[in-house]
């Protein structure tokens, strides 16, 4: 498994070539939340894969043959076949590899993880938004209104009395909103849990988890390339390397 | 049908648990979601009971069906609720047996997904009256053959569901290009019924002898 850490192919790069057999490939971003879901599920379930990672700030022209909206991540396999949008890449990953499954086989306990990522589908648009505010006004609305995002995750733990998302161990869920739980503490944003005692019991124990603890970002790498990235610079995807 | 019966609004008694053996689909008439898990309950041939909401006078108590009192809902014997349209079918799909209506291929079940997902862009896309702008333009007639066919089936929109839609199709009926070519419903629905039927006359249906 390799090329976690590799610099960004940018606009002039030639386009890789076919995947080989035994391995599936994914189209990435070092700091990308969407995209990290994606290899959160490749690490879970230990799937044998390579890592392209694009820069988002100049990207390939070829890389909108493998994904028409130009964005990452994209999942590729050896018969060619390409898989876009972080959560139906995550869906296939645990359909056609064995070992872990991380949806429930239960048609209701998966439909619940489904609702349940409605229910944070607001969060990743927020958080984009504080990134890009303009003052303090908007600060606060924009903290109160995570707080209230954040409460109806709260009522989901308190509803299932477990300590993750869809049980007493991490699945699917879990992975698929924890990236922007570990962006909180960089962008100042973890008092917005402070009234969501269970969300934060979870936030820990998330840090325990294998998969989790070991694409975790150093949060100085990952302020110093939100800094770039806000700038538009083209170096921001290769922060650190 | 099972679903011709009077929308239950504000002051109704809320009904009692579902029996074993059926499931209850809380929904709409004219809700173009609630009709994808209608579709999803006839086509796999699921016994089931529909229960009409009120959208405009919405009862009580259904907000513990639905927190936002949205539709549909779902709810089996076990007092299980599912919602969101695309999550309702696929837990139908899923839970009850016969025919699946998603391939069984994880790569072709992705490429239904992705395909939803161009759906949605496509109507996010929209943040003008029309698809290019302020004024009608290429997109717009490029689109239109196909709403125009839906609008014949005189399906009411959903009320809460696409208003930017449906400003779009009151605004393309004002066009007078749009206006001077538009099919009148019941002769596109004479030549549905015949091209189906395989009949050669369908072509020319409509047209005086």
């Amino acid at each position: 498994m390799s090329g976690g850490s590799a610099r960004s192919l940018a606009k002039g790069s030639a386009p890789p070539g076919p995947v080989p057999e035994g391995l599936i490939r994914v189209y990435s971003m070092r700091f990308c939340p969407f995209a990290q879901r994606t290899l959160l599920v490749l690490k879970a379930k230990g799937i044998r894969h390579e890592i392209i990672n694009i820069n988002l700030k100049n990207k390939p022209e070829w890389f909108f043959k493998k994904n028409p909206f130009g964005l990452v991540p994209v999942l590729e396999n050896s018969q060619g076949q390409l898989i876009y949008e972080s959560a139906i890449t995550c869906e296939y990953l645990d359909e056609a590899y064995p070992g872990k499954k991380l949806l429930p086989d239960d048609p209701y306990e998966k439909a619940y993880q489904k609702m349940v990522f409605e229910l944070f589908s607001k969060i990743p648009s927020l958080v984009a938004s504080f990134l890009r505010r303009q003052n303090e006004e908007d600060c606060s609305g924009l903290k109160e209104e995570l707080q209230k995002e954040f409460s109806k995750l709260e009522e989901v733990l308190t509803n299932k009395k477990t300590t993750f998302f869809g049980g007493n161990s991490v699945s699917m869920i879990d992975y698929l909103i924890w990236p922007w739980f570990e962006r909180l503490e960089v962008l100042e944003l973890n008092d917005c849990a402070d009234h969501t005692p269970k969300l934060k019991l979870w936030m820990a124990a998330m840090r325990e988890d294998s998969a989790v603890s070991a694409l975790l970002t150093e949060p100085k790498v990952l302020r110093g390339f939100l800094s770039l990235y806000l700038e538009n610079s083209p170096e921001a995807c290769d922060y650190g390397l | 049908m099972e679903d011709a019966t009077r929308a239950l609004g504000k002051g109704s008694q809320p009904p009692g648990p579902v029996p074993e053996g059926l499931i209850r689909i809380y929904s709409m008439r004219f809700c173009p979601y609630a009709h994808r898990t209608r579709l999803v309950l006839r086509a796999k041939g699921i016994r089931h009971e529909v229960i009409n909401i009120n959208l405009r006078n919405k009862p009580e108590w259904y907000y513990t069906k639905h927190p936002f009192g949205q539709i549909p809902v779902l709810e089996n014997s076990k007092c299980q609720l599912i919602y969101e349209s695309v999550i309702a079918c696929e837990y139908l799909d899923d839970a009850y047996p016969g025919r699946k209506l998603y391939p069984y291929d994880p790569y072709e079940r992705a490429r239904q997904k992705m395909l939803l997902e161009l759906f949605y862009k496509i109507l996010g896309y929209q943040n003008t009256i029309f698809f290019g702008g302020d004024r009608i333009s290429m997109i717009d007639y490029l689109f239109w053959p196909w709403f125009e066919r839906l609008d014949v089936y005189g399906i009411a929109d959903c009320l809460n569901h696409m208003p930017a839609l449906r400003l779009w199709t009151a605004a393309m009926k004002q066009d007078p290009t749009v206006c001077a070519l538009l099919i009148d419903k019941n002769i596109f629905l004479g030549f549905l019924n015949l091209y189906f039927q395989n009949n050669p006359d369908a072509f020319d249906y409509g047209l005086p002898c």
